[in-house]
């Protein structure tokens, strides 16, 4: 393979060295780095970008500083934020090697303020468009929402504690399809946690501003509707707010709210907990109290005898404390949603930069940090359904019908975008790689108590 | 493609399974499906690699007896039954076949690199087609055309069949999508402001006192209507409350939550509020405080932006700790501003809006000069835009950041410097690789393709003079490479040590 690359790679340059294309400078010259280099770089493909990401990165573990900034400029010259799927992808993953670096062999400039990527603010209604731009998100809401529609019938109460990163875009729908209940829905009560990491995508509004949004809605539509914010009365100061350290202390306080006393949880009402993307940022490891906050979560809320836990993440192995595993295993996860981006979005796309960018930002976490700081810790889908059922869960199957909503949903998006089951998962793939993984959880007792054998 | 359980290609041959002991080729075992790694296919699998030819031809199985062709194998399998051969021949091979997946025989596409191969060869031939093949197939209706005739036949079934319209104009083709977006559309609060302005008298009188001159809610992007809505949309009719007032849940918790952290904002003096309204004037400590918005805020929305915009300023002017995580998204949202008309979503929105529940991070004082020289820099992008993207720079909403007071050379519609300042001479020297021949190749085959794109930002004056000055060692590479541009080139003396590509290694054929 390396070889046919550097033949390739040889002949290329050759006939490159002869074009004329650089001597034109004139008023609007061609673009020369994105498609004239596509020629040569056409064989550096994904597979030797990830081997140089992870040549740099090595390097920069063994602190050979030279052969990483050798790495580096080779990878600059294929990057390219507005080239192709790869030469994007690998822009985000150099950018973030860069910063890592930067941190390990300090330069006397002010770096920090010039690489960091921004934070991007968007309106409601942004994000709204945002979450339906690929189905990545909507697959997840989609699947959920049918499985609380079976789980909550009969109930005229409903309570859900929504943990999500996506503040309250899944409920539209569902709201609407309450409405449309003949019986009449059942009252509604959507409760959130205040504090939320901070990660794409933000809003540029309080929660409770959106929550109100949403009970708008809901009086719209005639549902009766309740929203509600946990852990908004804690006074911190911006720093300890924003300092991104400051996830663990965060999420260890609002694990003191999950009791039925602090959620008002009622004896009538149907208990549903929604985690959307959520879990991975819970702390996995184990301190002195012998529980990681990850766990402590999951058996918190399995105390509040939910009807039904939701459990949507992506299928991404991002917890080795090897910085190239993990650069291996994002490098061919995150090429899925630049891939599925550009079957539909110019180059120059706002909305496809500016997704990008947010997993760019997931990147530089990924790579650039370390201990606290890393927030991202993905795990398997199959490594998270082990913790369930380690934590006394049972896996609940998705019914067809939602397996038919979903369906119905994937084709109204590009082609590309698939599906499959995998034992009592449903899982969004695109062209045929898993993406995001959706599951539905019943604490065992519950089940017994239910007689939930076969979910029919 | 929909394809429940796609892992498929290898299923339509049973494995036997041959335990021994007893007969039980009825039930094989359940074997559990090795879970393959997203974006690898199974590292067994057959790699296939067809050419264009081979892969678009429509008749790939030909029958032996009668030379029939048929696109499937199933299908000829079918037909050659219809032939009486003898049973021995009628019997497939029965070595077990191989999972097979696909490449794509474009070179340049993700898909040509065996890691990235396709598992189902209908797939690949249809991502063929799609990707790298014409369009031969035209939708009536609308002008979008398609190189796969499912793709055209799937769409020309839903063009135009449903459309729904929101109140603020905006069209979607998606039911969910439109529902998320009515959810939370101005158009569906000022629908509801209006019943509510119409009851009598009890507007929620804590909201009111926190209602502020300064809009609460972001105007949605097509700015709404402030008629009375008609409701085109195909959602049921659900006449507006006139008499009723706010649903009292909603804004009992609102106000109450409004009214803590009110009590939270005053406290204390850094709120979690950008503190840059925490040195502004109370003013605007309050008016950070949007939970005030009550329904009845949203008429305060169809005020001016004016407040919105001296409060930007203002608090533009306050510096902040410096964080980690310097926040443009407020000069972001500044630098569009000025570019923008004021009507705009992004301006409405401002930074600054975000309160409690994401706290914004200041950036790094940003002078009135370092605003001009970035709107400058916008104006200059957006003139330039060709020159710009043709070289390969990303807008710079996208990657510079706040601060930069060396982006005055941006507005002059300069490159940033692209790690040209290394040259190609001084990589194919004395490479020190640890063992690695396949990075050895990997590198000296690119430094070559580089020469050209010296000469081209040598022709814009720019790169080598900053990659010269710069000295060697990482601080020189991270300077040039200047990741989001801006980067303060001229202040990277800092020596490495590592002397690798000093200027005398740099091989400038200008």
């Amino acid at each position: 393979m390396h070889v046919h690359m550097k033949a390739e790679l040889k002949a290329a340059s050759i006939s490159f060295q002869n074009q004329t294309l650089f001597n034109t400078h004139q008023t609007t010259p061609p673009l020369p780095e994105p498609e004239a280099l596509k020629g040569c770089l056409g064989s550096l493909d994904g597979a030797c970008i990830e081997k140089l990401l992870l040549h740099c990165a090595s390097a920069l573990e063994s602190n050979d500083i030279t052969l990483a900034q050798q790495v580096m400029w080779v990878l600059n010259n294929v990057a390219s934020p507005l080239g192709d799927t790869n030469q994007r992808l690998t822009s985000w993953f150099l950018r973030a090697l860069i910063s890592r670096a930067s941190r390990i062999c300090p330069v006397s400039m002010n770096f920090k303020g010039s690489n960091i990527i921004q934070r991007r603010l968007m309106s409601v209604t942004e994000l709204a468009g945002y979450v339906d731009l690929i189905p990545w998100h909507r697959f997840g809401f989609c699947a959920s929402n049918n499985e609380i529609f079976k789980a909550i019938k009969g109930f005229k109460r409903v309570h859900i504690l929504d943990f999500s990163i996506t503040p309250c875009m899944q409920w539209p729908t569902f709201i609407d399809s309450l409405a449309k209940l003949q019986e009449g829905p059942p009252s509604l009560r959507i409760t959130v946690p205040f504090f939320r990491p901070m990660v794409p995508p933000l809003v540029n509004i309080s929660i409770h501003e959106v929550g109100q949004r949403l009970g708008n809605f809901a009086k719209f539509k005639d549902v009766p509707f309740e929203f509600n914010v946990i852990g908004d009365n804690v006074s911190l100061t911006s720093e300890e707010l924003s300092n991104i350290e400051s996830t663990n202390f965060h999420f260890e306080s609002m694990l003191n709210l999950l009791n039925p006393n602090m959620l008002s949880l009622r004896e009538d009402e149907a208990l549903v907990i929604n985690c959307q993307n959520w879990l991975r940022y819970l702390s996995d490891d184990r301190k002195s109290q012998n529980i990681s906050i990850r766990d402590a979560f999951i058996n918190l809320v399995k105390g509040l005898n939910p009807q039904i836990v939701l459990l949507v993440d992506e299928d991404c192995d991002l917890s080795s404390s090897s910085l190239t595993s993990r650069i291996t295993a994002s490098f061919n996860h995150l090429w899925i949603p630049f891939d599925a981006l550009d079957t539909f979005l110019p180059k120059d796309s706002c909305q496809r930069t500016e997704f990008e960018s947010d997993i760019g930002q997931k990147i530089e976490n990924i790579i650039s940090y370390e201990g606290n700081q890393r927030i991202e810790r993905l795990e398997s889908a199959l490594q998270m359904s082990q913790r369930m059922k380690n934590a006394g869960y049972f896996s609940v199957p998705f019914c067809d019908e939602t397996i038919l909503e979903v369906k119905g949903l994937l084709d109204e998006h590009a082609s590309g975008w698939g599906m499959k089951k995998d034992e009592s998962m449903l899982v969004l793939t695109w062209k045929g790689n898993s993406c995001v993984y959706a599951t539905a959880w019943v604490p065992n007792e519950i089940r017994d108590h239910i007689g939930l054998n076969a979910h029919v | 493609m929909v394809d429940l359980d796609n892992v498929s290609t290898a299923s339509g041959e049973a494995s036997i399974s041959s335990s021994g002991n007893n007969n039980n080729n009825q039930t094989p075992k359940p074997t559990k499906k090795k879970r393959n790694l997203p974006g690898m296919p199974d590292p067994e699998a057959e790699v296939i690699a067809l050419s264009p030819t081979t892969l678009l031809a429509t008749n790939r199985f030909v029958c032996e007896i009668c030379n029939k062709g048929f696109q499937r194998d199933q299908n000829l399998q079918l037909h050659r039954r219809g032939h009486n051969l003898p049973w021995k021949l009628r019997q497939r091979s029965s070595k077990e076949v191989r999972k097979r997946v696909y490449v794509c025989p474009e070179s340049t596409c993700v898909h040509h690199d065996p890691s990235r191969a396709l598992g189902d060869l209908t797939g690949i031939k249809k991502h063929f087609c799609r990707k790298h093949g014409e369009k031969k197939w035209k939708c009536d209706k609308c002008s979008k055309k398609y190189a796969v005739q499912s793709d055209w036949k799937a769409h020309s079934k839903v063009c135009g069949s449903r459309e729904y319209k929101c109140d603020c104009g905006t069209v979607f083709s998606r039911r969910d999508s439109f529902i998320t977006h009515r959810a939370f559309c101005d158009a569906l609060a000022e629908e509801n402001a209006k019943s509510q302005n119409q009851a009598v008298g009890k507007a929620n009188s804590e909201s009111d006192s926190k209602v502020l001159t300064g809009d609460s809610l972001p105007v949605a992007p097509t700015p709404a209507a402030i008629t009375t809505p008609q409701s085109n949309s195909d959602l049921p009719e659900n006449p507006p409350q006139i008499v009723e007032e706010p649903e009292a849940i909603v804004t009992t918790t609102t106000a109450a939550a409004a009214a803590a952290v009110l009590n939270a904002n005053c406290s204390s003096s850094s709120s979690t509020s950008s503190t840059s309204n925490g040195c502004a004037a109370t003013s605007s400590g309050v008016f950070a405080s949007l939970f005030a918005s009550s329904t009845t805020s949203a008429s305060a929305s169809m005020q001016s932006h004016t407040p919105v915009f001296t409060d930007l300023i203002r608090s533009m002017g306050c510096p902040d700790r410096s964080a980690d995580f310097s926040a443009p998204p407020s000069s972001e949202a500044i630098s569009l501003c000025l570019s923008t008309n004021p009507g705009s979503s992004i301006f409405g929105t401002g930074g600054q809006e975000c309160r409690q529940y994401v706290p914004t991070h200041q950036p790094p004082a940003m002078s009135a000069t370092a605003l001009l020289q970035k709107a400058a820099q916008m104006g200059a992008a957006a003139t330039n835009a060709s020159l710009l993207r043709g070289l390969g720079i990303v807008s710079s909403s996208a990657s510079t950041s706040s601060g930069q007071h060396d982006s005055l050379h941006w507005g002059l519609g300069q490159v940033e410097p692209e790690g040209s300042g290394l040259g190609p001479a001084g990589l194919g020297l004395g490479l020190p690789c640890d063992g690695d021949s396949g990075l050895k190749e990997l590198m000296l085959g690119t430094p070559s393709m580089f020469g050209p794109k010296q000469t081209t930002l040598d022709f814009l004056g720019l790169g080598m003079a900053a990659g010269g000055s710069a000295g060697g060692g990482l601080s020189a590479l991270i300077t040039s490479i200047g990741g989001s541009g801006g980067l303060d080139v001229t202040a990277a003396t800092a020596s490495f040590g590592n002397g690798e590509f000093s200027g005398k290694d740099i091989g400038r054929n200008s």
